[in-house]
């Protein structure tokens, strides 16, 4: 994987969107797409070949658990990396994500390192996949 | 209607036996003739408060078990106070950490700036008498350069800071969202009290409820950023034990 690796950031708020964009691009990541929930980013996903989804829990519409698991449910994008990026931090949460199947799980607020870290550790263990 | 039911029937004896008490000029028979009539009243008009006073009964039990007055007034309220609250240390919180990072910054900005100032006076000064390539002036230019780097690298960092810093206005949108969400809800149910004083039937009137519009079971529902003094059972916070859970729950399937 490069730096051209295609990106979908799904956040109800625009300023994480945004704030997530920018550490994308500090980490030298540009081909971000953005989607302000699971039903917006369900089809960016199903057409548009991308190689990262970054998404929070908690959105209006479809929220972020339900996107994972219509991601893992999908032959095509059943292998995509998904990283859970969200404030919520319930037990049991944590534990449904990765029973979906999520690749990583971060809370809010978090910071940049922590984003990094998480990327580069999804990243790495599938290409050793 | 009877002879008994009219009124007639039901009042005639009385008011007979009051006028012969006042003709009489009886006080103590025209005061039990009153008295049975007060009585008479009563009796009459006792099952109709009884009536009223059961359905406004009924009609209180109703809303207060659909308004769910005991946990808004018991526990979303003060939660609420305490949501907003924690939004107030959030904000400020955020803007400190901004303005540090501002008040940080600016001293380096003056100082890249003062330094390419020198150079560009000194080459004014000198560049004529070609000192540039004097021994001197390559040095002072690396030194600058060097020091002009470092000093963008701080500044990089403080605006990495400064982006991350916005987050605030993410977390204290979900909780001032499920704040208004309160709100509606108690706008409702003011208003359904104001129908109850006001006599009208309040059982077709909706009552909002919060979270409602996720089928998931509560231990899922996504419930916003943790809030100091509300808890909402087990919360893992730590980014090392998020990991340990998710190796754990992976190494398991």
């Amino acid at each position: 994987m490069s730096n051209a690796m295609k990106f979908l950031v799904v956040d109800d708020f625009s300023t994480m969107r945004r704030i997530v964009k920018g550490l994308l691009n500090e980490l030298g990541y540009s081909d971000i797409t953005e989607a302000d929930d699971g039903t917006t980013a369900l089809p960016l996903l199903k057409n548009g070949a991308f190689d990262f989804l970054i998404t929070d829990w908690n959105m209006p519409g479809m929220p972020g658990l339900d996107l994972l698991k219509a991601v893992r449910g999908d032959a095509k994008l059943a292998k995509l990396p998904v990283l859970m990026l969200t404030a919520e931090a319930k037990r049991e949460q944590i534990i449904e994500a990765a029973q979906a199947g999520v690749s990583g799980y971060v809370i809010k607020p978090f910071t940049a390192a922590t984003l990094k870290e998480k990327i580069d550790k999804i990243l790495a263990s599938k290409a050793a996949a | 209607m009877s002879q008994a039911d009219s009124l007639h029937g039901r009042f005639r004896t009385h008011v007979s036996e009051l006028a012969d008490a006042l003709d009489a000029n009886d006080e103590a028979a025209f005061r039990g003739a009153f008295e049975r009539l007060r009585e008479q009243l009563n009796v009459e008009l006792n099952p109709e408060l009884r009536r009223l006073a059961a359905e406004a009964q009924s009609a209180m039990r109703r809303f207060r078990e659909r308004a769910r007055l005991e946990v808004l007034a018991d526990q979303e309220v003060p939660d609420a106070r305490k949501r907003l609250a924690h939004v107030v240390k959030l904000t400020e919180e955020a803007a400190h950490r901004t303005l540090d990072l501002v008040e940080q910054s600016s001293p380096l900005v003056d100082r890249t700036s003062l330094g390419a100032a020198q150079l560009v006076e000194e080459w004014g000064l000198h560049g004529s008498r070609q000192l540039a390539v004097s021994t001197m002036w390559p040095e002072r230019v690396i030194e600058t350069l060097e020091r002009t780097l470092k000093d963008s690298e701080h500044l990089k960092r403080h605006l990495s800071q400064m982006l991350l810093a916005q987050g605030y206005q993410d977390l204290s949108g979900q909780i001032i969202s499920s704040v208004i969400t309160l709100v509606i809800e108690l706008e409702s149910v003011l208003g359904q009290l104001v129908a109850l004083a006001n006599g009208e039937d309040t059982r077709r009137m909706p009552v909002l409820k919060l979270d409602s519009t996720q089928p998931m079971p509560e231990a899922l529902m996504a419930t916003g950023p943790q809030v100091p003094g509300i808890s909402r059972g087990i919360v893992v916070e730590d980014q090392a034990d998020i990991d340990a859970l998710l190796a754990s729950v992976a190494a398991g399937k």
